[in-house]
């Protein structure tokens, strides 16, 4: 799993989970020792840009309201941005991110914790879908 | 705006705010949870994101309690929460064709490509008030669950997942009028910077990404009784318009990875677009074929889309010659609106006296003549 995917699945986990097992990684000490908070978790928004389709014009939808933070573990920096504001599970999140980038063995808790959401969020768009075709209609034309 | 503030009354504000508070608050009803207006009151969450003009259900729903159901209270309370974050950055441009649709319906076409998909709507029932006690409406609602089960495991036909991704994200009407020459081609090749109306104020003539951005955070009822009066209304314009996509569903959130340089996603938002088919008649327009406006808003809210698309139409064919851009501009708002109504209720003693010391010369001159 690369990193652009690790992040995104990070975005979309389960904060009870992200935050359980940053806490792990932080009952090591040399994670809780070498950590480095680079950016404090901060509530802010980004800007939604959209292309619309008539003229394929870009123009703002508006704001989303968003976490992000910043650490590094050993040097090596972890990042992440989730949807809402919620600073605890960013900070563990970004945590996650860098102690992934940092020990194979913590790699492999964090790509497993992806993989999980990637599960979840893949049988919740089949379970999606699996509602919404029962309402797929074809209108008969009146003569 | 000619008005003079008052000062005092600290101990009367307090009490009343006291009397707001312990009624919102305590009542005699258990406490209005966020996730209960979140799931049972979604159209109301919705729209106070999309006039508010930030995406966060749960910022939303305690922005709905405070304001006791005010959608345009609650959606001024998330405007000033708005103020106080910083914009930490821009998502990389989101292309609508990647919106996943919980529902898509094409008024125009009766096979257009890919699914015509209901989804969560009650568009085709009788408007019955519902006036049956708790016990009997959850008997009813699990009996539909039940059968929403059932149906749900025995449809066929669009089973496997290179189908399932091709029906979610289905090719537009639009392309298809493309494919056979019925609508003019207004594609641009430059990539204007789109105008930020939280920045400036939005004044015309002004760009067609300052009119989209301000109606995505027009006041529903607003923009709804601009399109109203202008299809139909005094102004005398009479619009042929017919609907192509109406969708609603979930579009993306996507940023640079500050450390990769790569797009990621982070995350979604509910959206609702509207393409609206304009049927062009003008002596300077291209009568052989049709052309579109656009409409997009957060949340569910296939009002307030429809009204944008159509109005975004008429925006263009308009060209500047009416009023309708800058009603759109200057009077959608509903916070510049129902601020400017709402201050009338604060005392205005000394704009009224001299109010009335005007009348009281002009009768004395009046008099004296």
């Amino acid at each position: 799993m690369d990193r652009n995917r690790r992040t995104e699945l990070l975005a979309r986990a389960d904060a009870d989970q992200v935050r359980l097992l940053a806490e792990t990684f932080l009952s090591h000490r040399n994670v809780a020792d070498e950590l480095d908070i680079i950016n404090p978790p901060e509530v802010g928004m980004v800007m939604m840009q959209v292309r619309e389709p008539v003229c394929k014009e870009r123009f703002h939808l508006g704001e989303v309201v968003v976490t992000r933070a910043e650490v590094a573990v050993a040097g090596l920096r972890g990042w992440a941005m989730r949807t809402g504001a919620d600073r605890e599970t960013a900070l563990a999140a970004a945590l996650l991110d860098a102690c992934a980038e940092h020990d194979t063995e913590f790699a492999n808790d964090v790509h497993s914790l992806c993989e999980i959401t990637a599960s979840h969020l893949a049988a919740d768009e089949r379970r999606e879908w699996d509602e919404l075709r029962a309402t797929a209609v074809s209108f008969e034309e009146l003569d | 705006m000619g008005y003079a503030a008052a000062r005092g009354g600290l101990k009367a504000i307090e009490a009343a705010e006291r009397l707001v508070a312990r009624e919102r608050v305590l009542g005699d009803s258990p406490w209005l949870e966020s996730k209960q207006m979140i799931e049972k009151l979604r159209l109301a969450v919705d729209r106070v994101m999309g006039e508010g003009g930030l995406w966060d259900e749960h910022l939303a729903a305690s922005a709905l309690r405070q304001a006791e159901g005010d959608p345009i209270e609650a959606a001024h309370l998330l405007r000033s929460y708005r103020s106080t974050l910083p914009r930490l950055a821009y998502t990389t441009p989101v292309d609508v064709d990647d919106l996943v649709v919980l529902r898509r319906i094409v008024p125009a076409f009766r096979n257009p490509p890919g699914p015509q998909l209901l989804g969560r709507t009650t568009d085709y029932t009788g408007r019955l008030l519902d006036t049956n006690d708790e016990t009997t409406q959850r008997t009813t609602a699990e009996k539909m669950a039940a059968f929403l089960e059932e149906s749900a495991t025995t449809t066929n036909g669009f089973g496997d997942d290179s189908e399932r991704e091709g029906d979610r994200r289905p090719r537009r009407l639009l392309d298809l009028l493309r494919d056979l020459d019925a609508v003019v081609d207004r594609r641009r090749v430059d990539d204007p910077e789109p105008f930020d109306i939280t920045r400036h104020a939005a004044r015309p003539p002004a760009s067609r990404s300052a009119r989209l951005a301000t109606m995505a955070r027009a006041e529903t009822g607003a923009l709804v009784n601009v399109w109203y009066r202008n299809i139909l209304g005094p102004d005398g314009y009479l619009h042929e318009i017919t609907l192509g996509e109406v969708r609603h569903g979930r579009l993306p959130v996507t940023v640079v990875h500050p450390l990769t340089g790569h797009e990621i996603s982070i995350g979604e938002v509910r959206v609702t677009e509207v393409e609206a088919i304009e049927d062009l008649n003008g002596i300077d327009e291209d009568r052989g074929r049709f052309d579109v406006g656009y409409g997009l808003c957060f949340g569910h809210n296939e009002k307030k889309a429809i009204a944008m698309a159509n109005l975004d139409i008429a925006c263009e064919r308009d060209r500047g010659r009416s009023f309708l851009e800058q009603s759109i501009l200057l009077t959608t708002d509903g916070l510049d609106a129902s601020g400017f109504l709402e201050h009338l209720k604060l005392p205005h003693y000394v704009t009224f006296r001299s109010m009335m010391e005007r009348k009281a010369a002009i009768r004395q001159h009046q008099d004296h003549s």
